[in-house]
């Protein structure tokens, strides 16, 4: 099974990422690609706030460091790991990789806790749910523990 | 495994590293910046300061800009990353202090230029629906633009690329009924000649001079399309025709648009209109209903100056997203929201920014100020931008025979000292007619000083590149839905 694992750069894909490491079983993973989407009309194109070093006015250089970031977490774990830049609307392209790799699994982080994320509406991960061709596991942040 | 819409590169072998921007998406996207920012606004200020014959202001102004934009498109195949004027001052002269200076005027003067548009949004706005006053409207509109970029609509391409075309139909209805009214045989050709001295400016030199400084506005725009340098399929080749290509069309649109104006409508009627190519539309040329084409044309209109300052409230927070990223501004600029991926103390702060000039401005007006809020906000973007763009072209020249290869595009040298003559020219006019303006840009620099400040004594060293806490982020994956 070709799995995908999206990553924006946040540090929600990569505990996604470590959560499919978590439960699942490699021998039945035949290939992970690690997939970074840049948006080159928005403000930021791809926030990486996964790896220190500054931003060169390079935006394609933060997230192919975001994806060596989430490589890593595979690294040694059996399947063959590709590290995958496209460039368009986050979901777009995220559906149109799972498509074209036949992917048997898409996995996403959801980044927001509570109402941020019920409120607005068609957020990256809920398009992604609605329209990959494959199952999709979102991983969402913990709740926060009541103190 | 390979797209078949995506040409191979050689720096694309591992992973497939896919690009977005075609050529011709590139080309619209130029065309849709220049196109929006200006000529629906300021036409009635550059009528007003030549006479009939305005239409040469347009075409030397834009000459002076697509020769900036050759350089411009020298520099991003040289440096194809999204940073634009600021990287190349920098590889040209790698001074902090003036790499600060350039991305701080930068900034003030696309907030001056979201400022402009807004109050130009206004004037249009009022012909669709009067009742409420300009300031709320162009507050709101800025706030919009602020939540849309917020969530992100703003990022499809072929969004952009509608708004352009709706922009091109704009201007086309108004050739349209340039057209026919030469054809019904009315027009006197005489008006395209005819250059106004009698009023503010004694010679026609400088009539035309004080035109191609208040027409300058309509050509500003494209240097946004470093933006997405990065991201452009072949950008060595797409770049130099889609830049300087978009830019002549542009040029040849406004020319026409502008002989269109003056064979129509009485230039005193152009000049006294705050939304001038309007009076154009209302002539009644056309045989249609005036008032259907006036309120189609001014929606038109108003799509027009949205899809421009659209792009200004996308590029001010890049702006600072970078700068905080290199520990000049402070950190929080950095920010980015964790559901929408967008950097959003960076657009508040552009929106507040923006807002605070539009009511600043307003007040200075009604207390007698004597100024025209629009004219004021494009002339400040217009000396900020034109320093800038002299400086890009001395970069451009400075760089030659550093980092050259085989695919980089070559602009012409001597054109390069005519575009830095010219850009100097515009510029030591502008600030010689209205020497208030400087007042406008001290400020908005001003406040960048204080960013730096704030940085500097109280700011966190190492926002940028501290390395993030990555443990944290396991213990956040355990709560998980399948679908």
């Amino acid at each position: 099974m070709h799995v995908i694992v999206a990553t924006d750069g946040s540090k929600q894909s990569l505990a996604a990422a470590k959560h499919l490491k978590s439960f699942a079983d490699p021998t039945k993973i035949t290939e992970i690609s690690v997939v970074a989407v840049v948006r080159p009309l928005a403000s930021v194109a791809f926030a990486d706030d996964l790896s220190e070093g500054r931003l060169d006015g390079s935006f394609r250089d933060a997230a192919r460091s975001a994806v060596d970031t989430i490589a890593g977490v595979f690294e040694g774990w059996g399947p063959k790991v590709s590290k995958r830049i496209r460039s368009g609307s986050a979901a777009n392209e995220i559906i149109k990789a799972a498509k074209q790799y036949d992917a048997g699994l898409v996995v996403v982080a959801a980044g927001g806790r509570g109402l941020s994320d019920s409120v607005l509406v068609g957020s990256t991960a809920q398009r992604v749910q609605h329209y990959a061709p494959c199952p999709v596991l979102v991983v969402r942040p913990a709740p926060r523990k009541k103190k | 495994m390979a797209d078949s819409a995506t040409i191979p590169r050689p720096d694309e072998d591992d992973s497939d590293l896919k690009r977005s921007i075609t050529g011709k998406l590139l080309f619209f996207y130029t065309l849709g910046d220049v196109l929006g920012s200006g000529i629906y606004v300021l036409i009635g200020l550059v009528a007003a300061a030549v006479g009939g014959a305005f239409w040469i202001a347009f075409a030397l102004g834009v000459t002076v800009a697509a020769i900036t934009g050759a350089a411009y498109a020298e520099l991003v195949t040289k440096y194809p990353q999204a940073a634009g004027a600021s990287l190349y001052v920098n590889k040209a002269f790698g001074s902090r202090p003036l790499t600060f200076l350039i991305t701080v005027a930068f900034l003030s003067a696309s907030m001056a230029a979201s400022g402009s548009l807004a109050v130009g949004f206004a004037s249009y706005f009022s012909e669709v629906w009067s009742a409420p006053p300009a300031l709320l409207v162009s507050l709101v509109f800025i706030a919009l633009l602020v939540v849309v970029n917020f969530i992100g609509i703003t990022e499809s391409v072929w969004m952009n690329m509608l708004m352009t075309f709706v922009e091109v139909a704009g201007l086309a209805i108004v050739l349209v009924i340039g057209i026919v009214y030469v054809a019904q045989g009315n027009a006197d050709f005489g008006v395209l000649a005819q250059i106004e001295t009698g009023g503010d400016y004694s010679s026609p030199a400088l009539a035309v001079l004080a035109g191609i400084a208040f027409s300058f506005f309509a050509m500003t725009g494209f240097e946004n399309t470093a933006n997405v340098a990065e991201e452009t399929i072949e950008p060595y080749k797409a770049f130099p025709r889609s830049l300087v290509g978009g830019m002549m069309v542009a040029g040849l649109v406004y020319v026409l648009v502008s002989m269109a104006a003056a064979l129509t409508v009485p230039v005193e009627t152009l000049a006294e209109s705050d939304a001038a190519l309007l009076e154009v539309v209302k002539a009644g040329i056309l045989p249609f209903s005036t008032d259907l084409m006036t309120m189609l044309f001014s929606v038109i209109a108003l799509i027009a100056i949205t899809n421009t300052t659209l792009v200004t409230i996308v590029t001010q927070p890049r702006v600072l997203y970078g700068m905080a990223r290199e520990d000049v501004v402070p950190g929080v600029f950095a920010k980015i929201h964790p559901v929408r991926r967008s950097p959003w103390v960076g657009l508040l702060f552009s929106g507040f920014v923006v807002g605070s000039l539009l009511v600043i401005g307003t007040l200075v007006t009604e207390a007698g100020g004597g100024i025209d809020l629009v004219g004021r906000l494009a002339t400040v973007t217009v000396v900020l931008l034109l320093a800038i763009y002299a400086l890009v072209i001395v970069a451009c020249l400075r760089l030659r025979g550093r980092d050259e290869h085989d695919r980089i595009f070559h602009a012409s040298t001597p054109l390069l000292f005519v575009g830095l003559v010219g850009n100097l020219a515009i510029l030591g006019f502008t600030v010689y007619d209205d020497p208030y303006s400087l007042v406008w840009c001290a400020g908005l620099l001003g406040v960048g000083l204080v960013l730096f400040l704030a940085e500097y004594f109280f700011g966190d060293k190492g926002t940028g590149s501290r390395a993030p806490d990555l443990d944290a982020a396991t213990a956040a994956g355990s709560s998980t839905r399948e679908d």
